[in-house]
């Protein structure tokens, strides 16, 4: 079906249309809350309606975050809300898609298919909130944890080196790579603004701290004295190899703003699946007309 | 002459082996013949053995018969490689190449005393006439014209039109080597009879196998998305739709891993597509946690299972019926998916429509049960009009809904009406969590009890739909044959021949495999007192599926077999007459174990 119906004119829009009835169950204090809170507020800048939203999160504390928008929402199963959204919006790609989790759901159990999303590049949003712990089960090492770190899990000390996703994803191909914290709402609310309006996928690590099984320095009073933006350093967020460089220093340096955006973005496979479809001239026969296939040729 | 023949040919990978029986059944199908075609290969990607087994026949058979009428080895050690899957016997035709060298007298056939046995210059012909070994294939399709008696003109055709792009000196040697085979045919005559019966003059129109007619049925009942994984031997599904979906506003993504593939179906359902996925074994292992995901967010999908041996990679491409249990047990919690099982490749049309009605109309996963002999066989068809289909659609609120959308709302059938991203005020949240009408997530028993009931008690129509068995024979017959999917047409058939012999027999075939219907079962086990079900696995799956839910008489026997080995029509036979003699020497025997 279309979606160009809205309900009211865009630009017509506030955070609060964004926000659900349902009360989020996070801890008090945690870093989620600012997320959402920055969703609502790009959401509200772009103007689209929320039934033309979808939001597809995993499993994991972050991944309640679809319950809390009036969005169509997919709370889904563990490590997999990247294939599911790609089904969604291939399906239909005038939605505007949203997929959000934490990094236990990215870059764990459903590491395996960032890379794939990356490379086809379709277009959505993918916010992971980034906590290097396992809350949700609480306390349990992450695939971001850094070495060393003493877990329920890793009782004597983690013996693994921390994924790093923004080198990740860079290494795949994204074609825009961003971070934020809630530390920086205004920063925050910024990059996935930009990175929803980016015509591909779109990859937001944020710093999103956990504030029960989290340490000290990964806390927002902490990462407010140790946050950088890329702004500041000048970076040129069109220079790949630039991008990969400040990228090197994740868990030693908290950069926030745009790493890298591909100044020609590449085609969408929504894109190139619609041009096909013209080009074979969807619409204009009957489906029955498939069973001439199987005729038999004389 | 004969109404009824069996034709098995092996070679090694190079040969053509599978060109060859496919030029022969589509020129037969356009005399009027009926045929059913498999292959069957070696695990190698080139070279190594190749085979077909292929029966034509004046009237519609549902399998490939049981020995060979004609056997043809193009060597030896190939030949022997397909053990069982090409019997002979003391009624066979035993043709072979010369180049062998091995004396009629020595075949290396042990214990059997094949009817006739010739070896014929095969390869020889092939390099006279069609300047190299590659043209042995025409030779035995000249040969096959000859001794046959059938379709010399049509294949004639078929090598023209299958050469068409190639110079014209290929196609005259082409030609030339059919001919030199046709030739050798006239002048050495068969001792046995193997001329074939002029077929009956309204011929079948299609050749159809069961995974492509699946893709195609897909595209008619709205499929509109496919993701999946190649995996054999269900990938030509995929093949096709990448063909053919776009031009119907459709789109196919090869998906990372069967995981993702499914997922991506997921999602297609959720934005208010039809879509559908396929695989074989180990694919649906991995697919189960999201095929429980669609069910408990009650989303519409298909999912279709093309087994083959297993478990574990078992034996990737030959067919076996040993995947029941798992379609329908393998998910955690309490859950019902459909699962539909087609009895040939032409039945995969209407199961596969079948399946995506009954996906939209319950709004649940549906597993389509095909196994490798119904998805890559080939068979003459009638013409299939798609252009009346009924198709069901997902219900979606009305605008009366809408002004207060409640997602899963209880109704009195269990259903409620689904919207999708897009619809204004259809907004909700689905989710793998448990949930309340309004889709917030829930951890109250109570509400979970009610969700899982209404979940269930969905399907509870379904039970009624006798539509998706075969029942055939007299209602009052004591002696019961039960069988399923590709071995349901060798049942067929073997009621046919139990009833010319006087037995007693009844048919039940169903295609609707779960949920069990007890009473569609109840009701047929009424009059019977010793039976048989026949199926291709070891543990006699769908015999232990009907006692979990079934009050199965006692006398109820079993034959079931892993695959590949085909299970053969006068095998069945045999058993019902052991069965018939019990009864009626009134011996009370308990239900055999496995």
């Amino acid at each position: 079906m279309s979606t160009t119906a809205t309900t009211r004119p865009i630009g017509d829009y506030t955070a609060k249309d964004y926000k659900s009835d349902l009360k989020p169950i996070w801890c008090p204090g945690c870093g989620d809350f600012g997320v959402v809170q920055a969703i609502y507020r790009a959401l509200a800048n772009i103007g689209r309606p929320p039934h033309e939203i979808a939001f597809v999160s995993g499993i994991g504390c972050s991944s309640r975050i679809p319950g809390y928008t009036t969005a169509y929402g997919f709370n889904t199963v563990h490590g997999r809300a990247l294939p599911i959204a790609q089904g969604i919006k291939l399906a239909n790609p005038d939605l505007l898609v949203l997929v959000a989790g934490g990094d236990g759901d990215g870059f764990s159990i459903g590491g395996g298919h960032v890379a794939h999303a990356i490379r086809r590049n379709i277009d959505l949003t993918y916010i992971v909130m980034d906590n290097q712990i396992y809350g949700l089960t609480k306390g349990q090492l992450s695939p971001t944890s850094r070495r060393g770190l003493i877990s329920v899990t890793s009782s004597l000390g983690s013996m693994e080196a921390p994924v790093n996703p923004l080198l990740y994803v860079l290494g795949y191909g994204a074609e825009f790579v961003a971070q934020g914290t809630p530390a920086d709402m205004n920063g925050l609310a910024k990059v996935i603004e930009e990175g929803i309006r980016f015509p591909g996928f779109a990859f937001i690590n944020v710093q999103s701290p956990c504030v029960t099984y989290g340490l000290e320095d990964q806390q927002l009073k902490a990462q407010k004295s140790l946050m950088q933006t890329l702004e500041s350093l000048n970076h040129d967020s069109s220079n790949s190899l630039a991008a990969m460089e400040l990228a090197q220093q994740y868990g030693e340096k908290l950069y926030t703003g745009v790493f890298y955006r591909k100044g020609t973005p590449s085609p969408t496979f929504e894109g190139s699946a619609r041009a096909r479809q013209q080009a074979l001239g969807a619409g204009t026969r009957a489906r029955a007309q498939v069973m001439d296939l199987f005729k038999l040729k004389k | 002459m004969n109404t009824d023949l069996v034709i098995g040919m092996a070679g090694s990978g190079g040969d053509g082996i599978v060109a060859a029986g496919e030029s022969l059944l589509t020129a037969a199908a356009i005399e009027g013949y009926h045929g059913v075609l498999t292959k069957s290969f070696g695990p190698q990607i080139r070279g190594g053995e190749s085979s077909f087994r292929l029966r034509l026949s004046t009237t519609k058979m549902l399998n490939t018969g049981g020995t060979l009428d004609i056997a043809v080895a193009l060597n030896w050690d190939d030949f022997l490689r397909f053990g069982g899957e090409l019997p002979v016997d003391g009624h066979t035709t035993v043709l072979y190449d010369s180049i062998t060298k091995v004396p009629t007298d020595q075949i290396p056939l042990v214990g059997v005393q094949p009817f006739e046995v010739i070896a014929v210059p095969i390869e020889q012909m092939a390099r006279e006439t069609g300047g190299s070994e590659r043209a042995k294939n025409t030779v035995v399709l000249g040969l096959m014209a000859g001794w046959l008696g059938i379709a010399r003109e049509p294949m004639m055709a078929g090598i023209r039109k299958r050469l068409a792009k190639k110079e014209a000196d290929v196609i005259d040697k082409a030609v030339k080597a059919f001919h030199a085979g046709f030739e050798y045919a006239e002048a050495h005559p068969l001792t046995s009879d193997r001329k074939m019966a002029p077929p009956s003059k309204s011929g079948a129109k299609f050749v159809v196998d069961g995974n492509d007619l699946c893709a195609a049925a897909a595209i008619v009942a709205g499929c509109d998305f496919f993701a999946g994984y190649p995996i054999t031997p269900s990938t030509e599904i995929m093949q096709f739709l990448t063909r053919e979906i776009w031009k119907y506003g459709g789109t196919v993504m090869q998906a990372e891993d069967e995981i993702a593939g499914v997922g991506a179906v997921v999602g297609a359902s959720f934005a208010g597509k039809k879509a559908m996925t396929a695989t074989s074994g180990p694919g649906m292992s991995l697919k189960t946690e999201m095929l429980g995901l669609a069910t408990i967010a009650e989303l519409p999908l298909v999912c279709v299972n093309v087994q083959r041996g297993g478990p574990s990679t078992g034996i990737p491409t030959k067919s076996e019926q040993s995947d029941l249990l798992q379609a329908a047990f393998s998910a955690h919690g309490d859950v019902i998916r459909p699962v539909l099982a087609p009895i040939s490749a032409e039945d995969m049309y209407g199961i596969t429509i079948e399946a995506f009605n009954i996906a939209e109309q319950y709004q649940s996963p549906v597993i389509i049960l095909s196994d490798q002999e119904v998805g890559q066989r080939k068979e003459t068809a009638e013409p299939i009009d798609a252009s009346h289909q009924h198709i069901i659609n997902r219900r979606v609120p009305g605008p009366q809904e809408l002004e207060k959308y409640v997602r899963f709302r209880f109704t009195e059938s269990g259903i409620s009406p689904i919207s999708h991203p897009g619809m204004p005020k259809g907004n909700y949240l689905a989710s793998g969590i448990e949930h309340n009408e309004a889709g917030a997530p829930t951890a109250n028993g109570e509400m979970h009890a009610r969700m899982n009931e209404k979940r269930l008690r969905k399907f509870r129509p379904l039970l009624d739909r006798r539509d998706l068995f075969i029942i055939d024979g007299p209602p009052d017959a004591p002696i019961a044959l039960i069988s399923w999917g590709s071995v349901a047409g060798v049942a067929i058939e073997a009621l046919q021949i139990a009833q010319r012999q006087g037995m007693k027999v009844k048919l039940l075939v169903p295609k609707l495999m779960f949920p069990v219907s007890e009473a569609i079962y109840a009701d047929f086990f009424l009059s019977v007192k010793r039976g048989l079900v026949v199926e291709q696995n070891h543990q006699a799956q769908l015999f232990r599926l009907m006692r979990m839910y079934v009050d199965v008489p006692r006398g109820i026997q079993t034959l079931a077999k892993s695959g590949s080995n085909p299970i053969t029509p006068l095998e069945v036979v045999d058993r019902l007459n052991q069965i018939t003699l019990a009864l009626q020497q009134g011996k009370d025997r308990e239900p055999s174990e496995v």
